[in-house]
């Protein structure tokens, strides 16, 4: 996708997660948590040259993209450089990343691991897993909206 | 994971879900994609597809044999659960127009797999 539709996108998953509880709704917030960064990784890989801005989204296997006809509506399949990832480090990318994207895969990945545990398992969060998953998020957001020079919500 | 927990998480991302609105299209869809998924497992453990240490992730990656079985016991669970998957590529990894649409698309497939889940849930006698 564009840059713009993937600010717009984190915009909307930030807004969403502003109404969830890290506790009361811990699998909702995580997953939105999740999506709201990988939009704002998009976008900064973008801006960086690091990955094309394509017209085209990921699907959910792995370096798989569908392109639309923006006409008509349809879809294709198609394989090419990458465009979107689908999650840090999927697919992986031949081009070394700068220092923010690093730090801000990091703190992604710390959201992207409790996935398994709290949200297809069964695991329950503590008062603590929450506060680290906010500060994860914040600091992913931090490092994103610096490389692409856009604000969000104080 | 054992029905009375995929229950359990079903019922509260749909309350997650409730304080969302349609303008939040791409968490609404993946909302219904998590709880969705749920159902839809306590539908594979009712009808022996798939045993409760196995849950389906993502029905699209079940293999052929298994989801030509999930055709016949479940078809219109495996078809809102394929419509959910279909609206997260076009409207959560991708831009395609009328987000809010698809988001009241996703909740009516949603209220699909959580009534097929209760109706067996009848049949069983549970």
């Amino acid at each position: 996708m564009k840059i713009d539709a993937h600010v717009e996108k984190f915009r909307r998953f930030d807004d969403a997660l502003a109404r969830l509880r890290p506790d009361a709704d811990y699998e909702l917030w995580v997953w939105t948590a999740m999506n709201a960064c990988v939009n704002l990784l998009n976008a900064a890989l973008h801006r960086s040259g690091i990955t094309d801005e394509t017209d085209s989204f990921h699907t959910q296997v792995e370096g798989l993209y569908a392109r639309p006809d923006r006409a008509s509506g349809a879809l294709t399949d198609a394989v090419h450089a990458p465009g979107d990832v689908m999650h840090a480090g999927q697919p992986a990318l031949g081009t070394a990343r700068t220092e923010a994207i690093a730090r801000a895969s990091s703190a992604l990945a710390l959201t992207a691991h409790v996935r398994e545990p709290y949200v297809r398992g069964g695991q329950t969060p503590t008062a603590s897993s929450a506060a680290d998953w906010r500060r994860a998020y914040r600091m992913c957001v931090d490092e994103l909206c610096s490389v692409l020079g856009v604000a969000v919500r104080g | 994971m054992n029905e009375a927990l995929h229950r359990l998480k079903a019922e509260r991302i749909e309350r997650s879900l409730a304080v969302l609105d349609p303008m939040h299209f791409e968490a609404v869809i993946e909302g219904t994609m998590l709880a969705g998924t749920h159902w839809f497992n306590i539908l594979l453990h009712r009808h022996s597809l798939a045993p409760e240490t196995a849950d389906a992730m993502h029905a699209e990656f079940m293999s052929q044999g298994v989801r030509r079985k999930v055709g016949l016991h479940m078809a219109s669970a495996l078809a809102a659960i394929d419509e959910i998957e279909a609206l997260r590529t076009t409207h959560v990894r991708g831009d395609m127009p009328n987000g809010p649409n698809a988001a009241r698309r996703a909740l009516a497939c949603l209220a699909i797999l959580r009534e097929e889940a209760a109706r067996s849930a009848d049949v069983a006698g549970r």
